[in-house]
Order: structure tokens, then C-alpha cells, then sequence
């Protein structure tokens, strides 16, 4: 009988999960359900347990880029991809069968290979449009996403931007932050209407941002190490062009539902 | 600094020019530097052909400011971008090539 692998999507990206003993696929299918897909994998994950665990200091997580080939690391695992082939072998260190920062990292390599980002942010899709929030930990994303009632959530943590025919889009991510599983329940996506980066205050404010202020907000907001010339010239790229593309503001807010109607006001 | 025997050469970085302004990554660092209009003309004139000297002669020529001014905040900020490793400074007689 041939292995079942689940199917995982994400910002139109099927990876086809392969190599996993059945425990850790009910794991995958647990952890990832709402991003399950039936649709033809467009790129094969083959996870292999064979990274020994090594106690140590644990490094920084790493991306490095040579032509069709790249290495990703995020402790305890590694993997080796192929991106002409469209495979990726995972060496799974102790803990989750598909490391959900790994995967996290290579959903991230690949979205910047198709000129997108995956982002440190949260985002409320409202009237057909989505909002994007963005900022370091403590700014606010998930306090936002909690303000939605209705409006759809793309996460509360981890957002996929992407350039498509229609301008950008905001897509769902599996890879939630302090709002836990329930802020990752859908796998949508939703045309950008803006992007918000964060401050915490006790009155809505906001202040359109230039571009370069854009590009400077958003880099450290970008989930890649920025430790690798040629990934951080793609991203000077991808953000200089989203910059362009997109409004964006510094939004100070207070964790209030009129929120949304203060956004409405946005110029 | 010696001005005239001082040629501020920018490092092989990942940067960009938006609007009037610059960024500039230190990927070492994996962090990003934002430079405001003047510092990003300064950016773009340290090309290894310039001394400081003639570095402060094109921003005098450019903005409205004293040139003593000029000097001290160039030499200051070239210093800065030396110490950060985004520029390095060779020394050299005017004249002699690369």
C-alpha cells in the first residue's frame, strides 16, 4: 500500500510531506490541518530523522543560497533543497516531525525566490481587503487580531505577502504566535489594502511612512536571517518594490474595536 | 583622518537608493542602515576616487552649509560607516592609483 503524505499549502506553495512514520504524520496532519490540501504538490518535502541531538550552544538559524541549491538551519534541524528539482530533504533533530520553524524558514526562502516575503506580522482581512500589522514582539499583532469579532484572521503572527497579476496579496500562514492554534483556523488569502507597523498607546494616531521608512521598518520584520548576501539583496529588492506598491503607516492604537473604522480614515 | 590622503572606499554591501535615501545592510550584522539624504550622498561618493577632502568640496558645492560644518560632520559620519565596516579608508598620495 503506498505512504499517505499530507499535503501542506501555504501561500500557494504544495509541499508534499513524505518520509514520515505514522506517528509523525498524524502529528503533521494535526499540526497543519486547516493548511491541509488536495492539490498536486508543487514542491516535495522527504523528512528523514537522522539529526543527532548535540548538546550545545544553539546557533543562530542560517539560510545559505548557491544557485539551484540551498541549506537552511534551525536548530535541531536542518535541510538540504534543490529548487530546480523542487525537493527538500529535512533532517529532523528531536521534537516535531516537520519542525515548524524549519518549515517556517523554507516557506520564507521560497516566498523570496517568488519576489514575496514572509513577515513578522498579523493581518484582519475587512471588507475583501486585508490589513496587515506589523512590528517586534510586544507591538501589538496578536492584541489586534483579537479586536477582528468577525473579519477573518490570517494569523496573528506570521503573514505571507506575495506579488500576484492583481497586486499584492496577504496569505494565511500555519505558523501562529501567542493567540495559539485559533489564530491560524483558515487558509486564506485577500488582496493588501496597507501595512500597519505598530506602537502601543492609549489613542489611535498614524503617520503615513516614505518608502525608505517602509524598507527600514519592515527588514528586521522579515523571518530570514539576513546573514547572506545574495538573500539580503533579493530582499532589498522585494521590499523596495512592495514599498512602492503598498501604503504603509506607523499606527499607534489603543486595543479598542474602532479600530476599524479608524483605519477606514487612513490616507 | 589626514582629508586629503584619505579615500573612503564602500564596502561590497547589499544597498539601496529610495527617494533621496539610502539603505545600506550590514550583513555581517544582519542589520539594516538607514542614511538620510545628506548621508547617503556621502555614501555614494565614497567610490575610492574621491579623497575627503573632495568629498566635503562636492557636499559644499551641494548644500547650504558652512564648510567647516560640512568637514567635521563628513569626517564624523566616514569615521562611523569605517567603524561599522561599511566603508574601509585606503591612504594614499593624490595621484598615485588604486
Amino acid at each position: 500500500m503506498a505512504e499517505r503524505t499530507p499535503r501542506i499549502e501555504v501561500a500557494g506553495f504544495v509541499f508534499g510531506v513524505a518520509g514520515l512514520a505514522a506517528e509523525g504524520r498524524a502529528w503533521v496532519e494535526g499540526r497543519y490541518r486547516p493548511f491541509l490540501s488536495r492539490r498536486a504538490p508543487t514542491f516535495g518535502v522527504h523528512v528523514r530523522a537522522s539529526e543527532r541531538y548535540r548538546p550545545g550552544r544553539t546557533p543562530r538559524p542560517s539560510v545559505t543560497w548557491n544557485d539551484g541549491c540551498f541549506a537552511l538551519a534551525s536548530h535541531p534541524s536542518r535541510a538540504d533543497g534543490d529548487l530546480t528539482r523542487r525537493r527538500v530533504a529535512f533532517r529532523a533533530g528531536p521534537g516535531p516531525a516537520l519542525n515548524p520553524d524549519l518549515f517556517r524558514l523554507l516557506c520564507s526562502f521560497l516566498l523570496m525566490q517568488k519576489g514575496g516575503v514572509l513577515l513578522h506580522a498579523s493581518a484582519v482581512v475587512d471588507r475583501g481587503r486585508a490589513w496587515v500589522f506589523s512590528g517586534p514582539s510586544g507591538s501589538g499583532k496578536t492584541t489586534i487580531a483579537g479586536l477582528a469579532d468577525d473579519r477573518p484572521v490570517l494569523n496573528d503572527e506570521t503573514i505571507a505577502l506575495r506579488p500576484s497579476a492583481r497586486g499584492w496579496e496577504a496569505c494565511a500562514t500555519p505558523f501562529y504566535g501567542s493567540g495559539g492554534p485559533a489564530m491560524a483556523r483558515v487558509n486564506e488569502r485577500a488582496p493588501l489594502r496597507g501595512l500597519c507597523f505598530l506602537r502601543k498607546a492609549d489613542r489611535f494616531a498614524h503617520r503615513r511612512l516614505s518608502p525608505s521608512e517602509t524598507v527600514s521598518r519592515a527588514f528586521p520584520e522579515v523571518m530570514l536571517p539576513k546573514r547572506d548576501a545574495r538573500v539580503t539583496e533579493r530582499l532589498l529588492t522585494t521590499l523596495a518594490r512592495l514599498a512602492a506598491d503598498v501604503p504603509a503607516w506607523e499606527l499607534a492604537f489603543a486595543p479598542d474595536t474602532a479600530i476599524w473604522s479608524y483605519l477606514d480614515g487612513l490616507d | 583622518m589626514d582629508s586629503t590622503e584619505s579615500f573612503p572606499v564602500r564596502k561590497s554591501v547589499p544597498w539601496r537608493t529610495l527617494d533621496t535615501e539610502a539603505l545600506v545592510v550590514d550583513v555581517k550584522g544582519g542589520l539594516l542602515y538607514p542614511l538620510n539624504s545628506v548621508g547617503a550622498r556621502i555614501w555614494d561618493l565614497c567610490d575610492g576616487a574621491r579623497s575627503v577632502d573632495e568629498i566635503v568640496g562636492v557636499l559644499a558645492a551641494e548644500f547650504a552649509a558652512a564648510e567647516t560644518t560640512i568637514r567635521s560632520d563628513a569626517i564624523e559620519f566616514i569615521e562611523r560607516l569605517a567603524d561599522a565596516k561599511l566603508v574601509s579608508i585606503e591612504r594614499r598620495r593624490r595621484g598615485e592609483s588604486r
